[in-house]
């Protein structure tokens, strides 16, 4: 295993985006590392597969994995977010093998982006940036859809507690939600914190 | 003879103890008998096997029986539809324990033997003390987060009242299972052969049950095909299918069971030892390395003459899978349509490949 942090490093990984980076080919290790020298990117690497990859994640904590589609510590990545309370990272994946070019094409998950052929040094910084991009992108998107789902599932209980309200106590449409406002607003509790109450003790009595 | 729409074929496979049928297939020529010249290609990760089947890289792939369900319902994955009109093989897994953890049971229980296949409650004592000294949680690996695996360890612990969250569950591929319970980073595993063997020869782990032990009987490993790649070549599945299932029908004779041993350990499959292959495949389960093994029948199967659903893809199997996956919380937030089992679970493909095989043979 080898494990690349030296002091003058952890120093501006701060400012950096931190990669890990998992591949057991010496040479294109280095010449990785070469063509991200002075950029906005710092490499810890990583050989794979006997390594602990798990270990290395806690203590890197990356920005960015990079990782050979072959090596067998994919399927710890793809772990990571399926079973662990881990927030999910960009993977770059690359392949030395032909024939699997036709895989970067139809993976839209958003989440991993595949480098055609081998890491070839020209094409390393753009293809991380739009990784890094994507995958803000792919968040910024996953977030709003899970707020939005939340503020559809809020507007039903608020909507059913209205209902029952209406019909429990002979109230029309607007006392009723004028009611559970006023309710929400006098013990400073939200209005779906004040359906949910409503629900439970309209359907008990 | 019918007619293939295709003959060379692509079919991926990870080396493990059941990946036997296909190795079977090919090595006694039961491919070749049915026209067809497939190219088996080993795979490290059942993520990248997944991804190429999706993209067609690999035309078939021996897959995880819940793995189906997962791309088709686009859970860790973009949705695309597979398919899986055979089962491969039934059971296959054990639960293996550090040389550690098997001393820590012996002396907080208070006892000097454990009985077979271990009750979970034995671990109860252990994750309270630990709890209580604050020390790490027991930590278990299993292969994929849609793997019986993962779920057989779910439910084992379940039965002796231990919750998902009162231990550590990671995942660690099958190759590096071994190394990490020997550097002590977990404190178990559950894998399919021929790795709990292979910990045990190494005197390193103590397998103190089989998925057996588990679950009875239901499907460990399937054949994985897309969708689309059966509707157009729907002839060249069938002949697949029929090579296959005479490769499962083949394993049932033990003198059988034997020889495919030898051909799994050769370096382009298995690249094991005969004697860490061969003992799950004749039903022994090495336990212990000073202590006898124990007898599960019912190990790896593959095909039985007294029990003919052995290789359907019964719906029924695949809603017991599709029950596991809510129970783990995996399709939390997915969009589950009714019918996904019937549109994955095709034991009417299985059906035309047994009519087609009765009458070549």
């Amino acid at each position: 295993m080898q494990y690349d942090d030296s002091p003058s490093k952890q120093q501006t990984a701060s400012t950096k985006l931190r990669i890990l980076l998992i591949d057991d080919n010496k040479q294109r290790v280095a010449s990785l590392t070469d063509v991200l020298d002075n950029s906005r990117y710092i490499v810890s690497h990583l050989a794979s597969p006997t390594s602990h990859l798990l270990k290395h994640v806690d203590l890197i904590k990356p920005d960015i994995i990079v990782i050979d589609i072959e090596s067998p510590s994919r399927d710890i990545l793809e772990s990571l977010t399926a079973i662990s309370q881990y927030a999910p990272k960009p993977v770059v994946m690359f392949s030395g093998e032909e024939g699997t070019d036709t895989i970067t094409q139809s993976i839209e998950s958003g989440v991993s982006a595949y480098v055609v052929g081998d890491l070839e040094p020209k094409r390393v910084k753009p293809i991380l940036d739009a990784a890094v991009a994507r995958f803000k992108a792919f968040q910024k998107l996953k977030n709003e859809l899970t707020e939005t789902k939340q503020a559809l599932a809020s507007r039903d209980l608020v909507e059913k507690a209205k209902r029952l309200l209406m019909k429990k106590k002979n109230l029309d449409e607007d006392a009723a939600y004028k009611t559970m406002r006023k309710t929400a607003m006098d013990t400073g509790q939200k209005l779906e914190d004040v359906a949910k109450t409503l629900i439970s003790l309209l359907n008990t009595f | 003879m019918i007619k293939l729409e295709q003959t060379e074929f692509t079919l991926g496979f990870i080396p493990l103890t059941d990946s036997a049928p296909l190795v079977a297939a090919k090595e006694m020529g039961f491919f070749e008998k049915w026209g067809l010249d497939v190219k088996l290609q080993k795979q490290n990760s059942w993520a990248t096997l997944r991804d190429k089947l999706h993209t067609g890289v690999l035309d078939a792939a021996q897959m995880l029986a819940p793995m189906p369900l997962a791309s088709s319902l686009g859970v860790g994955c973009p949705k695309t539809a597979v398919i899986t009109p055979l089962v491969l093989s039934l059971n296959g897994n054990g639960i293996t324990l550090s040389q550690q953890l098997h001393n820590e049971i012996l002396t907080e229980n208070n006892i000097n033997q454990i009985t077979l296949p271990l009750a979970g409650y034995l671990l109860r004592s252990i994750i309270k003390k630990r709890k209580v000294q604050n020390r790490p949680k027991l930590r278990f690996a299993t292969v994929f987060p849609y793997s019986c695996h993962f779920y057989q360890l779910r439910d084992w612990l379940s039965s002796a009242q231990i919750t998902p969250d009162e231990v550590d569950i990671i995942v660690v591929p099958p190759v590096n299972m071994v190394g990490h319970l020997a550097s002590d980073d977990i404190d178990g595993f559950c894998v399919g052969g021929p790795w709990n063997a292979q910990a045990v020869r190494a005197g390193i782990g103590f397998t103190a049950l089989t998925s057996y032990d588990i679950w009875q009987d239901s499907p460990e490993k399937v054949l994985g095909i897309l969708q689309a790649f059966y509707d157009e070549k729907p002839n060249t599945v069938l002949a697949l299918l029929c090579a296959l299932k005479e490769a499962c029908i083949w394993l049932e004779d033990t003198p059988n069971r034997f020889e495919i041993a030898r051909l799994l350990s050769q370096q382009q499959y298995l690249d094991a030892p005969v004697d860490v292959i061969a003992p799950s495949l004749i039903g022994s389960c090495l336990t212990d390395i000073s202590s006898p093994p124990r007898a599960v029948p019912s190990y790896n199967q593959f095909y039985r003459t007294d029990d003919i659903l052995i290789n359907i893809p019964e719906h029924v199997r695949g809603e017991w899978l599709l029950s596991k996956m809510l129970n783990a919380g995996q399709l939390h937030n997915i969009e589950v349509p009714d019918d996904i089992v019937k549109t994955v679970f095709r034991p009417d493909i299985y059906e035309q490949m047994r009519v087609l095989l009765t009458a070549k043979n």
